[in-house]
């Protein structure tokens, strides 16, 4: 009966755990990439490319398009970004400007054509085979351009001093401007791109299972160092009570009696 | 009660105690391995049937029977379920539960109380995991590691499916505690460590990695709650937290997981061959430090989940290398292994097919896993079905068959009956077949470029899909027809108490089904455990009836 009741006692405790759980107010708390999947991007918003023309940033998709979202002077994740980007055009089969095209804004507002014209020199640069140079191409845009563009396809950054936390990740767009999938980390797979590009020239959705956020952020180890102390703490206290563990199983001689043997 | 045999016959542990509370409140190592066994056996299924459905769902281009959101859900849930409920416990809490004490001379494991409670927290967290599918906002879409900040921010069950991988840590924690101690204080007068069979061993180097690494998926799972109800931002950027570090803690434990999930069924490999060959395991020593130096190593490699996570240049390296220094363990057991056939009198039997089945496809997962650990080749095969065909083959071509091997190995232990052999050896063969069928064409897939985690996939890769998905019926096929066999050999012809003629203690000194405390009296040990030198006339000897 003891047993009954520990038992029951014990799953009583531990159901405890099933309450609901805490519901997060995400939208005081945005960033990083919330997906709009099936909805398309404003029909008026402006952005000024390499060149120094503005154009009217819907009118340019015609054909499945890349939408990467980085600015030029991140110290972090958007190189990488870029890269990955320039690889996996040179990977794909597909076409840059016949099958897709790609489109690279910058959300830092401070940043100008002169800028993207040179960025983008390098990155066509790494491109291993030739391609139409217009079918990449890189813009830059007010603020309120920006914050709408980046809103319609869910992508949360957020400005600290000169520079943003966020995220990495591309977004698929189908010829008519629908957000049909999102591709995150900073490198991306040939066929991973050539499915998505598919699918949005049929128009298809597709969710994904792999939101692995890759985060550019400032890291301020002395303002978090309670963080490693916590994780530091902890696995101490365990390697000791294991070493204590094994040295009292080591030097405690005396065998365990089992209740069957002591008769 | 005790049970002592007279005249001929005697009380197993079936009969002691009769009724379904009687076991309820067990504490008969026994019996608790059994009620691991059922339950764990129902999240098989459950869990195989899944990947059945996503087989199909692959069968051709385009949606055809699952939408691409059930698709998602469907695929974290069949990795939820093997990896938590069935791969990690599956051979150290049913067979480390029914044979550890029976292989040390043992008449029970040192806490059995404490032994229940695990496999009632085991329930708990395998119950707490499934009602994440029907509670809340659906199951969890993070897939099975759960990666802040995402798992900080998604939707809420994130949290009970985190609370139930606690849950089940802590289950795991005290059956390693509780191995632990049996092993340093309850073994049978003479068994000194080194005449400790290896399955024992194998348990012994888990549990400390049990002990060691687990309490970390319990602390990271304290710092998400912390994140999701007081916001501390320990890991979401947006509050200044570092992302990496989430990865850091959970890949810590997950790895060294990797190894809980590999080393008992090493071990059980190392306990069937000597046993079918009849000749002493070679390189005994070697293959003890081997489990320990895996479990030691295995600490220090998580990083090479990381490669494509943003990592320094020297860290990758370092990582890739320590990755290659694992290898080397787990290819000296592969030796041994095959240098204990070698001249030996092989007797081909079902439990020895299991064995050599786990060397050929354990071989190959570990092939494959180093490419996988390799920094070079991972970046071409991140991320692509290569991954999911090395994967299946270390945990089901590996762990799955030798958890197969060891049930029809322990079979007639437990239930003193012996199932059909003829049917045994065709199931095996089916099973066999169809295993290469479904996850060789993956290896093949991934090195094309085919993507994972997508329902979806290019008109290029249909052919070895389709190949892929038939494997799976015929995979399929195999199991049906191993557990209609098992389930009919309960019926079956009574075994011999010792049928695989096996000089460990578990066969020579207990009945098959054996009694409540194992052993009548307290075996003393003398030979090693794999001492076959005239085992005929030891046996004769020693042999219950």
């Amino acid at each position: 009966m003891k047993q009954i009741i520990t038992i029951v006692l014990i799953s009583v405790s531990l159901l405890s755990f099933s309450q609901p759980p805490v519901k997060v107010d995400t939208a005081t708390n945005l960033l990083g990439i919330y997906e709009k999947l099936d909805e398309y991007v404003p029909n008026d918003v402006m952005f000024t490319t390499e060149d120094g023309e503005l154009v009217n940033f819907k009118s340019l998709i015609d054909k499945p398009t890349v939408l990467t979202l980085v600015y030029f002077t991140c110290p972090g994740i958007c190189s990488p970004l870029l890269d990955g980007i320039a690889d996996v055009i040179s990977k794909t089969d597909l076409e840059l400007g016949k099958d897709f095209q790609v489109l690279t804004v910058s959300f830092n507002e401070k940043e100008t054509y002169q800028l993207a014209k040179s960025k983008k020199k390098n990155y066509v640069a790494q491109v291993k085979k030739p391609i139409d140079e217009s079918e990449w191409l890189w813009m830059v845009g007010d603020s309120t351009n920006i914050a709408r563009l980046t809103q319609s396809v869910g992508y949360q950054f957020m400005r600290e001093g000169d520079d943003f936390v966020h995220a990495a990740a591309i977004m698929v767009l189908s010829p008519e401007g629908k957000v049909t999938r999102y591709l995150y980390g900073t490198y991306f797979l040939p066929f991973d791109l050539k499915m998505a590009l598919v699918e949005a020239q049929q128009g298809k959705s597709g969710p994904t299972i792999n939101k692995i956020l890759n985060y550019c952020f400032s890291y301020d180890p002395e303002g978090k160092k309670y963080v490693f102390n916590i994780t530091k703490v902890a696995g101490t206290i365990i390697i000791v009570l294991a070493v204590a563990l094994l040295i009292f199983l080591i030097f405690n001689k005396k065998r365990r009696v089992h209740p069957a043997n002591q008769s | 009660m005790t049970a002592i045999p007279q005249s001929g016959t005697y009380i197993n542990f079936f009969e002691v105690k009769r009724g379904f509370m009687s076991w309820l409140v067990t504490a008969d190592h026994k019996r608790i391995a059994l009620l691991y066994f059922y339950a764990i056996m129902g999240f098989f299924i459950v869990a195989f049937g899944l990947g059945l459905v996503m087989r199909l769902e692959l069968i051709a281009p385009g949606a055809t029977i699952l939408d691409p959101q059930t698709y998602n859900e469907v695929f974290t849930l069949h990795g939820v379920i093997m990896i938590f409920l069935f791969i990690i416990p599956g051979i150290p809490a049913i067979f480390g539960n029914f044979a550890l004490p029976m292989l040390i001379g043992a008449p029970d494991v040192a806490f059995p109380k404490l032994n229940l409670i695990s496999w009632y927290l085991y329930v708990l967290g395998g119950l707490l995991a499934l009602s994440t599918l029907l509670f809340g906002d659906g199951p969890a879409d993070t897939g099975w590691t759960f990666y802040a900040p995402y798992s900080v921010k998604t939707g809420t069950n994130v949290t009970v499916a985190v609370l139930a991988a606690f849950v089940l840590g802590f289950s795991s924690i005290l059956t390693g505690l509780n191995f632990i101690v049996t092993m340093h204080q309850m073994r049978a007068p003479g068994m000194t460590w080194f005449k400790m069979p290896l399955f024992p061993w194998a348990l012994y180097a888990t549990a400390w990695i049990q002990v060691l690494a687990t309490p970390i998926i319990g602390i990271t799972l304290l710092m998400i709650v912390a994140e999701r109800t007081l916001g501390l931002g320990l890991f979401d950027p947006a509050l200044g937290g570092d992302p990496v570090l989430y990865q850091h803690l959970f890949w810590i434990y997950s790895h060294p997981a990797v190894y809980i999930m590999a080393l008992p069924a090493m071990g059980i490999v190392s306990e069937t061959i000597p046993v079918f060959v009849k000749k002493s395991i070679f390189g005994y020593k070697v293959i003890v430090y081997s489990s320990l130096a895996i479990a030691f190593i295995g600490y220090f490699v998580w990083g090479h989940h990381m490669f494509t996570s943003g990592m320094s240049g020297p860290a990758r390296v370092i990582f890739s290398v320590l990755t290659f220094l694992v290898a080397i363990p787990s290819a000296i057991k592969v030796f041994n292994w095959v240098a204990t056939l070698y001249k030996g009198a092989i007797d081909i039997k079902v439990p020895l097919l299991y064995a050599l089945a786990f060397i050929f496809q354990f071989a190959i997962g570990g092939l494959t896993g180093l490419v996988v650990g390799a920094l070079a080749t991972d970046i071409h095969v991140h991320d692509t079905y290569f991954v999911v065909g090395h994967f299946h083959y270390v945990m089901f071509g590996g762990t799955g068959f030798a958890f197969f091997g060891a049930l029809h190995f322990y079979y007639p232990k437990i239930w003193g009956r012996m199932y059909n052999l003829k049917w045994a050896n065709i199931a095996f063969v089916i099973f066999f077949i169809g295993f290469n069928l479904v996850y060789f064409p993956m290896l093949v897939l991934g090195m094309m470029g085919m993507p994972r985690r997508y329902y979806d996939y290019l008109p290029e890769f249909t052919l070895p899909n389709l190949i892929s998905t038939i494997g799976s019926w015929v995979l399929a096929i195999g199991l049906v027809i191993m557990i209609v066999n098992l389930i009919n050999g309960r019926k079956g012809p009574k075994a011999s108490t010792n049928p695989w003629q096996s000089v460990t203690l578990d066969w020579t000194h207990t009945q098959s089904p054996p009694t409540l405390y194992n052993f009548d009296e307290t075996p003393q040990v003398e030979r090693g455990p794999y001492d076959y030198r005239n085992y005929e006339q030891y046996l004769k000897e020693h042999n219950k009836n």
